[in-house]
């Protein structure tokens, strides 16, 4: 992938002084932290969209669940980048190099846009009384998304 | 019978060995367990804020609690089965291995901190339901059940580790 060559080109060596790359135990500290965030994450962006299909907490209008959990959905993502780009940054060389890895950062983009535009757009105000035609396969398609990003995840740590 | 022969008759069952060498058992456990985590980590955290009054202040506390009570409990039940295939694989790694009875440990604290909340402040939830923050007692459960399911956390991850 041509891509992933330029990008290769452009990366430094793993750095010895890094904590991630010098010391074998702040790995799966780290990635303790990274699974608390996407349980945060994923957890309450499924709530969200739970909520589009009408599965759950139907007595709030969708606007005011997503008012609700939109903090701590945008918590959860910045937790996440944070703590996978440093991650990445251990051995970011051999990263790019992984197709479960980029398959991961491909998946987590779609998740990322289709949240903040669709879903966004999905669980405004001005939608609460319009009809649900498209907001419920929205719903499936960012559940499908999340589930898809975590599962890729997971294939890295298989590798 | 020792635990220690236990634990050798256990790793040479069938089960155990099929786990242990086939090529997609394992880490299709992994994937089940993982996405279980998710499940209930979700579910537990929206719980915990509600009475922290960090979320859904205007919905009835027992209403959080109660919307996802029936999935929280299918989520426990995937995640205890998985976790006790995923130490049947190899008995014999996992009884030696000091994190693995830790997350026991925490595991059994966090239940017991669950159990104390049901059967303790909980029953009185109705005096507090419509509260946007519930009283310091119940705050106090929530706050130590987040801390343990994250120290849970910590304490599986690790176990992969050691």
């Amino acid at each position: 992938m041509l891509l992933a060559q330029i990008i290769l080109q452009g990366l430094p060596e793993a750095i010895p002084v890094n904590p991630i790359a010098r010391w074998t135990w702040v790995f799966p500290v780290v990635e303790s932290i990274h699974i608390c965030g996407f349980t945060l994450l994923v957890g309450t962006a499924a709530i969200l969209d739970l909520r589009l299909l009408g599965l759950c907490f139907r007595q709030l209008s969708i606007s005011q669940v997503a008012k609700n959990l939109s903090p701590w959905i945008n918590m959860g993502i910045l937790i996440q980048l944070i703590t996978g780009a440093y991650l990445f940054s251990g051995d970011p060389r051999e990263y790019v190099q992984i197709a479960a890895f980029r398959t991961k950062m491909l998946l987590l983009l779609l998740a990322l846009i289709f949240h903040f535009t669709v879903i966004r757009k999905a669980t405004a105000a001005a939608q609460d009384s319009a009809s649900l035609a498209w907001r419920r396969p929205a719903a499936v398609v960012s559940l499908g998304l999340w589930v898809s990003v975590l599962l890729a995840g997971l294939w890295i740590g298989n590798l | 019978m020792s635990f220690l022969s236990f634990c050798q008759w256990l790793g040479q069952t069938p089960l155990s060995v099929w786990l242990r060498e086939a090529a997609y058992p394992f880490p299709i456990l992994i994937i089940i367990h993982v996405m279980s985590i998710a499940l209930f980590g979700g579910v537990v955290v929206i719980g915990n804020l509600r009475v922290l009054g960090k979320t859904m202040r205007n919905v009835p506390v027992s209403q959080v609690i109660g919307q996802f009570r029936t999935w929280k409990w299918v989520a426990f039940a995937i995640l205890l089965i998985s976790g006790t295939l995923i130490a049947v694989s190899d008995p014999m790694e996992y009884r030696d291995n000091i994190m693995f009875w830790i997350s026991l440990g925490v595991l059994l604290v966090a239940g017991l901190n669950a159990a104390i909340f049901r059967y303790g402040i909980y029953r009185s939830v109705a005096a507090w339901d419509e509260a946007a923050v519930a009283p310091a007692s119940a705050r106090r459960w929530a706050g130590v059940s987040l801390f343990l399911w994250i120290a849970l956390i910590f304490a599986g991850r690790a176990t992969a580790f050691f």
